[in-house]
């Protein structure tokens, strides 16, 4: 087999396991593995951009293979066989930007389904925010213009529930959070 | 003639009032009812007179299963409980309960597809079938001895595989409210005191044969793999309930609840969850923790695993080990069950000190099962404990009740949410003790009857639940707007269909469930978001016809109508879609008998038309429309004033029912004035013999 084709074999393998476990892959996580199995020399400036040209080329070739920028620019790269858009969106922003993150997770839920989300998910994996880092994005989102729209609502039972004012009414949201925390499980 | 699969080819009949066992041949004589709810619905039409009462000896109680119980299919544990039922009110009518468990599968082995009992015995009985030998033994030993006991003594006398469907005390006193158990957890409600009418105990069965499969067998197992490729989790929800890496989507209220660091933390070691992608089919049965759906996240530390039904990788009832409530309340320690089982009392409690969630309602919960389980009371979807709290907190208990037998009761526990309280009301309501347990004994319809209370007040009350004939409704207005509301007048109990709620609770976004129904029902418009109700279309009458006969294929075939139908899918690659070719793809390789969806559809509306013919030929009307297809007030109100059509209400419109009932009866070809059947539809699907007795008695459209 030739060096280039084993190359690009070892970076689909790289990535797909690392998708399985639900991880995104950095290039320099990519060529620390090569080099440990011997297929890269990392000091090697060409070697460098032979990576690049590898790395591009197992993109190509891998339809599964993904690629997502963050904020800053940086590409992280994910398999889309075992780990969805969905699930690489909400690694990067919780990295990049929790207080977005939950406001976008509000808004998409609040869009599609549509449905308000109980604040508990958050704590969830792989939100995994803590207490502190909740309640200090609900502060910042009451304070700052762009999260105007996310609204909370409490059940019947206490559990609270945002939605976005841009997607649901605020009746509307009530209702299906009452629903979703008391009545489905008082309807099985 | 190629041998026909599926079936294990006989049915047993016993007479208990004579001692004679006899069999008769399945495919002769219920080929065209398939099994289950068919077989049931048949021998009552052929055999049972109207006027007939549930507890009269001419009344039959009929256990059947399907051509694929026993068999490799996922999904394929229940079996069908077929009488007169005790709680429908103010006449008894036909109707059915489903049990899970192990009993259809075994039941098949030993070679049976149903049993059909009749008669009365002299003394208590209970019935062994190991093979070809069929017994009817003495269980005047057993006789006032709970579930559990009476499983155990005769698992002892024929073996640790055998499945014992057994009744507690509750049946044995005729109480209405009450159950036939099999497997620990597994009931049918409502049936128990038919049994214990019947001074039949329990069945105890266990076979050492097998199911034969007639099509070709590497077909049958890409076909079952097929199957569990498109399961999701309970209910068949096929979104995770928090996201995982694999999924798109996902719903917080999902039953999927797998999840990696959620683990069975009650097993030893604690067992991890995990991300359970789809593709794993390995993985399935790690998908639902339906204690942790009830119960909250709390409920993890007490979980030691699921477990279910022969054949079903879901594993619906959660098992859990809560030492604490084992040592305050000398319960064991361990206790399984789901939905209104696990809850059953919860329920009864309006608060806890710590809530609805908290370490208490968990203790509530394993009281209830153990109690409910053993005394085999039945909780008729939890209107038992609905009526309880209305009629404690209006002081209606107060008022009925003999001072004396009103202080009997700790009602400063019940309202400190003590679950300890439950050992002062569940005996009593299975031994008939006092005025209180009698009552709560009877079923709504004859508890109101008996306290001179209106059925119009509870059918007002939404808090409720209350439908009609007795009893509550069952995925109605409130999650499935218009087809929920055509589902829940059909029947004569709740109605147990989850064809339709399936669909729309199975967490995907509704752009994808508007595709899928429109592939379905022709339509996008057969479904709307919860609360946010559009008007009567044709999609929502199909998807109502769909769900009826789907809930009756299953019932037949003994596949769980609690899990499909498996017209969604978690899988991305095939857009969602489920196959909803499935149970036809299943029944052909496991029969031989070829059949499409349409053909198998036929004759679970056959089967469905009978349960209509019946309950038109015992209430001696063809009025339908007004006098059983009845809705209840509630529906049509909003408490906070909403009206209906507008976002956040459930509450529905009475012209548009009214259309709604038209369209249905019009996809149903019935009578649209009177909600018959028509002469043509019987003949369509081969009830001739039904017109002529119904024309005899002038109960045709």
């Amino acid at each position: 087999m030739e060096q280039h084709e084993a190359i690009g074999l070892a970076i689909a393998k790289i990535v797909r396991e690392r998708s399985k476990i639900g991880q995104l892959t950095l290039p320099e996580e990519i060529l620390t593995e090569l080099t440990g199995q011997n297929l890269m020399k990392s000091e090697n400036s060409d070697q460098k951009s032979q990576f690049g040209d590898a790395l591009k080329q197992a993109i190509e070739k891998n339809e599964d293979l993904r690629e997502i920028s963050g904020r800053d620019g940086t590409l992280r790269y994910y398999s889309a066989q075992s780990l969805s858009e969905t699930y690489a969106r909400i690694l990067i922003q919780r990295q990049e930007n929790p207080l977005l993150l939950m406001a976008e997770i509000v808004r998409e839920n609040s869009a599609i389904y549509p449905r308000p989300v109980p604040l508990d998910i958050f704590r969830e994996s792989p939100f995994d925010l803590t207490e502190e880092e909740i309640l200090d994005c609900l502060k910042e989102m009451a304070q700052q213009k762009e999260y105007q729209d996310i609204a909370q609502t409490m059940t019947s039972i206490g559990t609270l529930f945002l939605y976005s004012t841009e997607h649901l009414d605020s009746d509307y949201a009530s209702s299906l959070a009452e629903w979703l925390d008391v009545g489905q499980s008082n309807n099985p | 003639m190629a041998k026909i699969g599926g079936w294990a080819g006989k049915v047993l009949r016993v007479d208990l009032s004579t001692g004679r066992i006899s069999t008769e041949n399945t495919i002769e004589k219920y080929k065209d009812y398939l099994g289950g709810t068919g077989i049931g619905y048949k021998v009552l039409w052929d055999e049972v007179p109207t006027g007939t009462k549930p507890f009269d000896p001419a009344n039959k109680i009929i256990f059947a299963v399907g051509p694929l119980a026993g068999t490799g299919a996922p999904c394929n544990g229940r079996t069908a409980v077929t009488t007169l039922w005790p709680t429908c009110w103010p006449k008894p009518l036909v109707a059915s309960g489903h049990m899970g468990g192990n009993f259809a599968a075994e039941l098949k082995y030993a070679g049976y597809d149903g049993i059909i009992i009749e008669g009365k015995a002299d003394h208590p009985v209970w019935l062994s079938i190991v093979d070809g030998q069929v017994q009817i033994k003495d269980a005047r030993p057993l006789w006032g001895q709970g579930i559990r006991r009476t499983t155990v003594e005769i698992a002892q006398q024929m073996g640790p595989e055998a499945s014992v469907a057994a009744i507690g005390q509750a049946g044995e006193n005729l109480v209405p409210m009450s159950v036939v158990m099999n497997s620990y957890s597994h009931s049918a409600g409502g049936v128990g005191a038919v049994m214990g009418s019947k001074n039949l105990k329990a069945i105890g069965v266990h076979g050492t044969g097998s199911v034969y499969i007639a099509g070709n067998k590497v077909e049958w197992e890409k076909l079952i793999k097929l199957h569990l490729s498109i399961l999701g989790a309970n209910n068949q929800h096929v979104v995770p309930n928090t996201p995982q890496p694999w999924a798109e989507y996902y719903n917080a209220s999902s039953r999927w609840r797998a999840s990696r660091g959620r683990r069975w933390e009650a097993s030893s070691p604690a067992i991890e969850t995990g991300i359970c992608n789809p593709h794993d089919l390995n993985r399935i049965a790690y998908r639902t923790n339906n204690a942790a759906f009830y119960l909250g996240d709390g409920a993890w530390k007490y979980t030691v695993r699921g477990n279910g039904c022969t054949g079903c990788p879901i594993r619906c009832h959660t098992m859990i080990k809560v030492p604490r409530a084992a040592a305050k309340y000398g319960i064991p320690e361990v206790g399984q069950n789901t939905c209104g089982g696990l809850n059953f009392g919860r329920a009864f409690f309006k608060t806890f000190p710590d809530g609805l969630r908290g370490e208490t309602a968990i203790e509530a919960c394993m009281v209830g099962m153990h109690m409910s389980d053993d005394y085999g009371i039945w909780c008729n979807y939890s209107q038992l404990q609905r009526d309880f709290q209305k009629l404690y907190y209006e002081g209606i208990i107060k008022s009925k009740l003999e001072e004396k037998e009103f202080k009997s009761y700790s009602w400063d526990k019940y309202e400190k949410g003590d679950p300890s309280f439950l050992f002062e009301l569940l005996p009593r309501i299975a031994l008939k003790e006092g005025e209180l347990g009698t009552a709560l004994g009877l079923g709504t319809g004859s508890l109101l009857e008996r306290w001179f209370l209106s059925e119009e007040d509870w059918k007002k009350d939404h808090g409720l639940n209350y439908w009609k004939l007795g009893h509550p409704k069952h995925h109605a207005s409130e999650e499935v707007g218009q087809c929920g509301v055509i589902i829940n007048t059909q029947y004569n109990r709740d109605p147990q269909c989850h064809s339709h709620v399936n669909f729309t609770r199975n967490g995907l976004p509704l752009e994808i469930q508007k595709r899928l129904a429109a592939e379905i029902w022709g339509t996008p418009d057969a479904v709307d978001t919860v609360g946010a109700y559009t008007p009567m279309n044709i999609g929502k009458a199909r998807m109502a016809k769909w769900s009826l006969l789907r809930k009756e294929l299953h019932d037949s075939l003994s596949l769980c109508n609690w899990m499909g139908p498996w017209v969604a899918s978690p899988l991305k690659e095939r857009g969602y879609r489920g196959d909803d070719s499935i149970e036809s793809m299943l029944y052909s390789l496991a029969t031989g008998d070829k059949k499409s969806r349409h053909e198998l559809d036929q004759i679970a509306e056959r089967i469905f038309l009978l349960h209509r013919a019946l309950t038109i030929r015992d209430m001696g009307t063809k009025e339908m429309r007004t006098q059983h297809d009845s809705i209840p007030e509630w529906v049509f109100k909003d408490a906070s004033g909403k009206t209906p059509f507008t976002k956040g209400t459930i509450c529905m419109d009475k012209d548009d029912i009214e259309m709604t009932m038209d369209m249905y009866y019009e996809v149903m070809d019935w009578d649209k004035k009177t909600g018959a059947p028509t002469t043509a539809t019987y003949e369509k699907l081969g009830l001739g013999k039904v017109v002529e007795e119904l024309s005899k008695k002038g109960l045709l459209p």
